[in-house]
């Protein structure tokens, strides 16, 4: 009966995790300029990610396993913003202007 | 208050440094034997060896007062990122999005604190730091609610205490 439950719990978070994922890759292609697709960006990087790791981490039991998996978010949190940061300062160095408000 | 000899700081964080290699290698190898626990040791020490070749041991990189701090920062930043998160997804479904580019003033001393609070900012969805001058960054921000929280100081204030 616990591992009944163990499998509800963990496909509940999956489906947070999908459903982040998801609507990251929606702002992807809905989002106007490059500095507003970096934020959908992060979105999947550090929620989607994350969501999805600790679903992953309570299916498979507390063992190393369960370790190495947290290793996983941890390197993310730890490159994530570098690689959003230096998309951010490479178009703002070469001249791309944020877009101020949205056309509707 | 006695100040600790500052070799014998650098020495505790040496020995911390490798206590972290070491875990780490463990982590990801989880052999118990003995030949491969040497093996490990060795591939340690010259993981260290380079690191302390490359400069990459200075104080200011590795600081010990911190790291009794860290997890509870960690829990925090998490919460942040979670709350603004849930704004940035509503944000990008319902479309009411307003980007907007905006400076904000960091109050930490050194490089390390500074380098946590533009990560911190960007980290959280919905704000991304674009550059960073001394102690002014430029923030551009999804929306007029995101930029609000941070002209609050909150996250300033977290991190600035986080090395005090």
């Amino acid at each position: 009966m616990s591992y009944n439950y163990i499998e509800l719990i963990t496909l509940i978070l999956l489906a947070i995790g999908c459903f982040f994922i998801l609507s990251g890759s929606l702002g992807l292609i809905k989002l106007p300029d490059v500095f507003s697709r970096i934020h959908a960006a992060g979105l999947i990087d550090t929620l989607g990610s994350g969501f999805i790791v600790l679903a992953l981490i309570i299916y498979s039991g507390f063992s190393l396993l369960s370790l190495k998996l947290l290793l996983i978010p941890i390197f993310l949190i730890f490159t994530s913003p570098v690689t959003g940061h230096s998309i951010a300062l490479f178009a703002h160095e070469s001249g791309y202007k944020p877009k101020g408000k949205n056309k509707k | 208050m006695a100040k600790p000899n500052k070799d014998s700081l650098k020495t505790l964080s040496f020995i911390t440094y490798f206590i972290i290699l070491f875990v780490f290698w463990f982590i990801l190898s989880g052999y118990l034997k003995t030949l491969l626990l040497f093996f490990g040791v060795i591939s340690v020490l010259f993981v260290f060896w380079m690191s302390y070749r490359a400069k990459a041991l200075e104080e200011d990189s590795l600081p010990l007062k911190i790291i009794l701090r860290l997890p509870f920062y960690w829990i925090w930043l998490f919460k942040e990122i979670f709350k603004s998160g849930i704004t940035t997804t509503a944000l990008i479904w319902n479309g009411k999005y307003s980007p907007q580019l905006i400076k904000v003033k960091a109050s930490q001393k050194n490089r390390t604190g500074i380098a946590n609070y533009a990560n911190a900012i960007t980290l959280t969805p919905g704000t991304v730091t674009i550059e960073v001058d001394k102690k002014t960054f430029l923030v551009h921000a999804l929306s007029k609610k995101l930029s609000e929280d941070l002209q609050t100081d909150d996250m300033n204030k977290v991190i600035t205490d986080l090395d005090r």
